[in-house]
């Protein structure tokens, strides 16, 4: 940009709309200047068709009209100047790459020039430099379209994929919530069958009906769970800080009943207060420390729960030394529905460990295992540190 | 108690909820007088006093669905309690939802209170019967 030597030898072999003519428009108050600016364009192996204009009028008129390839501006054109051009493209909403074809130019208003919009700029003086200048412009302006075509296609790609997945939430939120009420009929109806008839009828009868209700009644669970399920960040928009400390306290007290049937001992300490809804980590913690007490082995559960700054995150652990995971379940267990035992065994339709990925995802974190079987599982997750406007929670913790 | 029978209003369009709570009632000592509306419509004119209606007793208790048809229970809900003679009526929301939208928009209306339906039969049975016993015995009534 600077260098004004004989570059047209070297400039880059870029074809710039082949096969067309370029749309030149020069703005330009000098007759011979434009003569000479075309001869240069001639020399410099353009097919091009060109227009000259010199008021703000034409020039206005002129890009409405031919909608040019590019422009090559004098600086000074009497009453107004080159550069106030690039307002009138802003104005029309226009992106023209304008090349300033100008006498004296000092260094400053070169760098003034490009700084409020202008593509490149080149001396009267040095007008041999004026066909790489276009070439190299042009090859930008390329460069842009395609960038900005790829942006488009990015963010529309972003917004289908936004728009089928919130589709498929409605879908799983309006299927779970109706289905509930033709289900609610069959389980009350086969339960006062059951009620009204059981010894009447034959052994077999009665043991038809007892898998009826048994039927209904699971899948009345399995619905409830799979709303619990969708509901995940559907309300979250407000985002009230959650104190850790006070959110496993909670965790502990709905899980009462079987921490007391279990002994279990669940220790925990300086846990940190965290930019996400409460509900949603209550469920988390809540699921993960139901697991490592159902999923016990022959000893009292002992589960402690710690955390590390990671980054921009913080990393918890709920580590437990119960019946442990084998390697290849490592990752199913996280999937809804999936269950490794029979239902004799444990209870629960799996959707806890869905419900605790869904929730650490919506946050932008990640949950993993670590477990042998036998020798306890260690579950792991992150939770940004810093919320969207920047409150970090490392601060506090780390002083 | 009152010494009369009470009546209670049931808007429900399905039969077999509807079976349901008769059964509940008719197993509770208060005797309440089944009254039944299958859709909105109905319910607003046995409510009015209106057309097939003109010899309804006014009822001490209304347990309303949400899901009707023509008018939705909400609508129902809203005629009602924007009625002065009629607004005292106690209107308890009885429906399968539990979604939050609709929970506040039936207070809003001014619903007295709202259940949802439970899944399992018995206690779906002692839900009808506590809303009952609450309305008819725990609770004062203006009357």
């Amino acid at each position: 940009m600077t260098n004004a030597g004989t570059a047209t030898a070297t400039a880059p072999e870029v074809p710039v709309k082949s096969g067309t003519a370029l749309r030149f428009l020069l703005l330009e108050d000098s007759l011979a200047d434009s003569e000479l600016i075309l001869h240069e364009l001639k020399v410099g192996g353009f097919q091009f068709t060109s227009e000259t204009v010199q008021s703000p009028e034409q020039f206005r008129q002129s890009v409405r009209a031919v909608r040019p390839d590019i422009i090559l501006a004098d600086y000074n054109l009497g009453d107004w100047r080159g550069l106030d051009a690039l307002a009138i493209l802003r104005e029309e909403g226009l992106e023209i790459p304008l090349i300033l074809v100008t006498g004296a130019l000092g260094e400053m208003t070169a760098v003034d020039c490009i700084k409020q919009g202008a593509a490149d700029y080149v001396l009267k003086g040095s007008l041999a430099r004026l066909p790489l200048a276009i070439r190299r412009t042009l090859q930008e302006e390329g460069l842009r379209e395609l960038r900005e075509q790829a942006e488009k296609d990015l963010a529309r790609k972003v917004e289908e994929l936004a728009r089928s997945n919130r589709d498929l939430e409605q879908f799983a939120y309006v299927a779970s919530h109706d289905l509930q009420e033709p289900l609610r009929m069959v389980a009350a109806y086969t339960q006062l069958l059951a009620e009204r008839y059981r010894g009447k009828l034959d052994a077999d009868a009665d043991k038809y009906i007892g898998y009826a209700v048994e039927g209904a009644l699971r899948m009345q669970t399995m619905i409830r769970d799979m709303l619990a399920f969708s509901r995940v960040g559907r309300n979250g928009v407000g985002c009230e800080p959650s104190d850790c400390n006070q959110i496993v306290k909670e965790a502990l007290l709905n899980l009462k009943a079987s921490i007391a049937e279990s002994g279990a001992v669940v220790t925990y300490d300086g846990l940190p207060t965290l930019p996400a809804e409460q509900t949603q980590v209550l469920q988390l913690f809540q699921n993960l420390i139901g697991n490592a007490i159902k999923f016990r082995g022959k000893e009292t559960p002992v589960i402690r729960i710690s955390v590390e700054p990671q980054d921009r995150y913080w990393r918890f652990a709920v580590v437990d030394n119960g019946i442990g995971i084998a390697p290849e379940y490592r990752d199913i267990i996280f999937a809804i529905f999936q269950r490794l035992h029979a239902r004799e065994e444990y209870s629960g339709n799996g959707v806890g460990l869905a419900i605790c990925k869904k929730v650490v995802e919506h946050y932008g974190g990640k949950i993993w295992v670590e477990s042998e079987p036998g020798r306890g599982s260690s579950f792991y997750f992150t939770l940004p540190a810093v919320s969207v406007d920047g409150v970090d929670s490392h601060v506090p913790y780390q002083t | 108690m009152s010494p009369t029978k009470p009546d209670i209003l049931l808007v429900d369009d399905s039969p077999s909820d509807l079976d349901l709570m008769r059964e509940a009632l008719g197993a509770s000592p208060y005797q309440s007088r089944i009254n039944t509306a299958l859709d909105g419509e109905e319910a607003i004119a046995w409510l009015h006093r209106g057309g097939a209606h003109s010899g309804a007793a006014r009822p001490a208790l209304v347990i309303l669905d949400l899901n009707l048809p023509r008018k939705n229970g909400r609508v129902v809900l809203a005629d009602f309690k924007t009625d002065p003679g009629l607004r005292s009526i106690p209107i308890v929301i009885f429906t399968t939802s539990q979604s939050r939208k609709d929970i506040l928009d039936c207070y809003a209306l001014g619903a007295n209170c709202y259940v949802s339906k439970p899944g399992s039969l018995d206690d779906f049975r002692k839900t009808v019967q506590s809303i009952e016993h609450f309305w008819l015995q725990i609770a004062c009534l203006p009357s």
